[in-house]
Parts: C-alpha cells; sequence; structure tokens
C-alpha cells in the first residue's frame, strides 16, 4: 500500500485577506518536477484550503511553509485548491501558484 | 479575452501545453472543452501505482469553429507521461472523434444539403508516446476503437493530424496518425512507429543512436518525413502556421482532403510497395541517400536551410497528394 498517492490537507488564514472570486480557474501542466492546480471560490469564512494529491512523502512540513507563505504574501481568502503534484521542488511550486492567480487579470 | 488568442498565435507550437494549442487553433473565443479539468476525471488505475495524476488525463479535448465549420480537437500533453494513451486519456480521444461523427449525421439528417463549410472536422494535435504502460490493455483497445472511428468517419468527416510538439507522434499513435486523411508537422515534429531509444535498446548503439539528435531528426523529423511524403505538408513553428494551413486544408471539399491521405485504395497500396521496392533496391544506409535518391543533390545542405528555402529546393521522394509515385527505375536515372 505504500506505493498509493498521498493527500494533504492544509488551511490557512491570511493577515490581510483578499477575496478570491473566480468561480473556476485551472494552471499548468503535471510534467516531471512540476504541478497542476484548480482554484475556486469557496465560503470559507476567510479561510484558504489547500488540497494536495502527490506520490511523495515525508515533506508535509515544507510544504505548509511553502504555502502558509503564498497565503500570507498574497492575502488569498476564500478558495478552496487542489493540487496534484509530482515531484515539484518548493521554488516551482510558489511559482505555479503565483502563476496562477495572475492568470486571472 | 481576443489579446490572449492573439499572444497564442505567435509562440512557438514546440513549446506550447495541450490546451493553448487546442484553443489557439480554432477562432477566437469559439473553443469549449470538453470533459476538462473541471470534472476532474482522472486515471483511475495511477494512484494505485503510486503515479501522478492530472485532472485531465493528459489530453485536452473540445469543440470550437474555424470559419462556419465545427472543428472537433483532441491536443495531446506530451509533459504528462509522455503523452501516453491510458483509459480515460483514449476514453476521449475515441470519443470526440465518435461525437464529430454522430454530429456529421445528425446535421445531414436534419438538412441533406448543408453547404460543405458547415460539415464538422476532426483535428488531433498529437504529443504521444503511444500506449501508457500503465494501463497498457485499456490504452491498447483505445487505439482499435480510434481506428474504428476513423473508419465510421470515411466519406464523412475528414481527420487532420497536427505533429509538431515535443514528444512527436510514436508508437500506437504513429498508426493512427498515419491512418488520418492530412498530417500537417513542423521541422521539429516527429513521427514514427519505435521511437529512437527503442530502436537503440533493441538493436545497438550500431544499428540507431538515439542520443544523436541530428541522425533522430533526419530519420523522424518533420523535413524527412516531407521528403518522404509521410506528411503533406511542412509548416513554421507557430501556433498560426499550423492554422493557416489547417484553414487552408479545411476550406476544400471532403473529397479533395480524403484523397490526400496515405491509405484508402489499391493505387495507395501500390505506391507503398514501391517505396519497399526503391527501399531494396537502393538499400540506403542514411536518410541523406533517401534524399538524394529523390534528386536532391546536395543532400547535406537540407539539414540546416532556413524553411522557405528548403520548401522551394527540395525534391520529394514522392508527394503525398498524387497516389502514384516515381517508379524505381524512373527515380535511378
Amino acid at each position: 500500500m505504500s506505493k498509493q498517492l498521498h493527500e494533504l490537507t492544509f488551511e490557512f488564514k491570511a493577515e490581510k485577506p483578499k477575496d478570491f472570486s473566480e468561480d473556476f480557474l485551472h494552471f499548468g501542466v503535471v510534467g516531471s518536477g512540476d504541478m497542476e492546480v484548480i482554484v475556486e471560490h469557496k465560503d470559507l469564512d476567510g479561510a484558504v484550503r489547500i488540497k494536495i494529491t502527490s506520490p511523495v512523502t515525508g515533506y508535509e512540513e515544507v510544504w505548509r511553509r511553502v504555502l502558509e507563505r503564498f497565503v500570507n504574501d498574497t492575502g488569498v481568502a476564500n478558495a478552496s485548491f487542489e493540487i496534484n503534484d509530482n515531484n515539484a521542488t518548493p521554488v516551482v511550486v510558489s511559482l505555479r501558484l503565483r502563476q496562477a492567480l495572475a492568470e486571472i487579470s | 479575452m481576443s489579446s490572449k488568442w492573439e499572444n497564442l498565435q505567435k509562440r512557438s507550437y514546440l513549446e506550447s501545453n495541450a490546451r493553448s494549442r487546442a484553443i489557439g487553433l480554432v477562432d477566437t473565443g469559439s473553443f469549449t472543452e470538453l470533459a476538462g479539468p473541471r470534472h476532474r476525471i482522472s486515471s483511475p488505475h495511477l494512484p494505485l501505482l503510486g503515479e501522478a495524476v492530472e485532472f485531465d488525463d493528459g489530453i485536452v479535448t473540445g469543440v470550437g469553429l474555424i470559419g462556419k465549420k465545427p472543428v472537433f480537437v483532441a491536443s495531446q500533453e506530451g509533459r504528462f507521461i509522455g503523452g501516453a494513451v491510458g483509459e480515460v486519456h483514449g476514453a476521449k480521444l475515441v470519443n470526440i472523434v465518435r461525437m464529430a461523427r454522430q454530429s456529421y449525421d445528425k446535421m445531414l439528417e436534419d438538412n441533406p444539403d448543408l453547404p460543405e463549410e458547415k460539415r464538422p472536422a476532426v483535428v488531433i494535435s498529437f504529443d504521444t508516446g503511444g500506449v501508457r504502460l500503465h494501463e497498457a490493455n485499456a490504452g491498447l483497445l483505445a487505439h482499435a476503437e480510434l481506428m474504428d472511428q476513423f473508419q465510421d468517419c470515411k466519406g464523412k468527416v475528414p481527420i487532420i493530424a497536427l505533429i509538431g510538439s515535443r514528444v512527436g507522434c510514436f508508437g500506437g499513435m504513429g498508426f493512427v496518425a498515419a491512418a488520418t486523411d492530412v498530417i500537417i508537422m513542423s521541422q521539429f515534429g516527429r513521427l514514427g512507429l519505435t521511437g529512437p531509444e527503442v530502436i537503440e535498446e533493441e538493436l545497438g548503439k550500431d544499428e540507431f543512436d538515439a542520443s544523436d539528435r541530428g541522425l533522430v531528426y533526419r530519420t523522424t523529423g518533420g523535413r524527412h518525413k516531407y521528403i518522404m511524403g509521410d506528411c503533406n505538408f511542412l509548416v513554421a513553428d507557430s501556433i498560426a502556421a499550423f492554422r493557416e494551413t489547417l484553414q487552408e486544408v479545411l476550406r476544400k471539399p471532403y473529397v479533395e482532403i480524403a484523397a490526400m491521405g496515405s491509405i484508402g485504395s489499391l493505387e495507395k497500396v501500390e505506391s507503398q510497395l514501391k517505396l519497399v521496392e526503391l527501399c531494396v533496391e537502393t538499400a540506403p544506409k542514411d536518410s541523406k541517400d533517401v534524399w538524394k535518391t529523390a534528386g536532391n543533390e546536395f543532400p547535406d545542405d537540407l539539414v540546416d536551410m532556413p524553411l522557405d528555402e528548403f520548401l522551394k529546393t527540395v525534391k520529394r521522394l514522392r508527394d503525398r497528394q498524387v497516389p502514384q509515385p516515381p517508379s524505381a527505375q524512373q527515380l535511378r536515372k
């Protein structure tokens, strides 16, 4: 069973929240060392919920730090994120999430 | 939206992902994705093997317009497991072709005089190594089902193949591409059955050195395929260039498009057999020998020549649009 895909879920609240109002957003390709993300508006009382599906284990703490920083930097709020990851490094994760939000403008 | 679409046009076809290609190939704002990431239909097999999944299973399917023509598009994503065909990926591909044919039947039933410019077409942007080995049975079955759908499209819906992405088009999908009516390639597109690395692994580095990029491209690349007559058109590496030639093809009546295919008649089978005969007689050691046989006196020059110059000067072994190639005797003169 150890080979199965793993799921992680986090919830954060930004210090200066800005509502995510898009109904649906998709960005990225699950290439090797890359990831994709779906972002949807969801009423979470100002919080952000992020679900990650990944073949990699043992990096919960790294994910938590990278995502918490992303949420605080961007202020994104009331949104549900779903990530399909394929060994993306923390730098790539940060970049892709910011690129995804930049798609809106 | 329109400016976003215009930016796509200039983009390199080679560097574009599956969704950009699908959106950019049809008219601005006309693409509607079907069974897209929103529906989250990912592979049921990969999680059990601990392999990453993608919400669209590595293929974008949908429908758009080119002029008045409904165009059913399938666009493969080579960056996700080499664009390999798994169960969901295959089902999406098969069903977009089926949907095109069913639309044709319904439209013609409602209006038997429907002008050709409004009749559906299928466009497949290949970026694949063939069957996804993690779910090989389902993948192989999808290949067979797709060929079946192509057969049902005969006489009704033209199928156009576009090859200019990173992975190229190999394995079983090489057969599938060969069964389409028209193949449009860029010089970076690659088309073949057994991929370079597999040949090297099976027959050794002496037979085929897969790390020799020059060798790989002059054996499987767009320029070689154009000379061989294995593709109909060779275009520049941009979405706009592919789209332009696609538009040009789709303006033709169905019978003319279908005549461009490499299979489907006794003459075409004979034409293929003549190529085999030629191959036995001339026993080429390298693609350049074949280019010379085709009448190119300085085959080395063709490798790096700018594309427009190449298209002007190159002599093709056979024009895929003409069913009869020159005979071996004629070529030797």
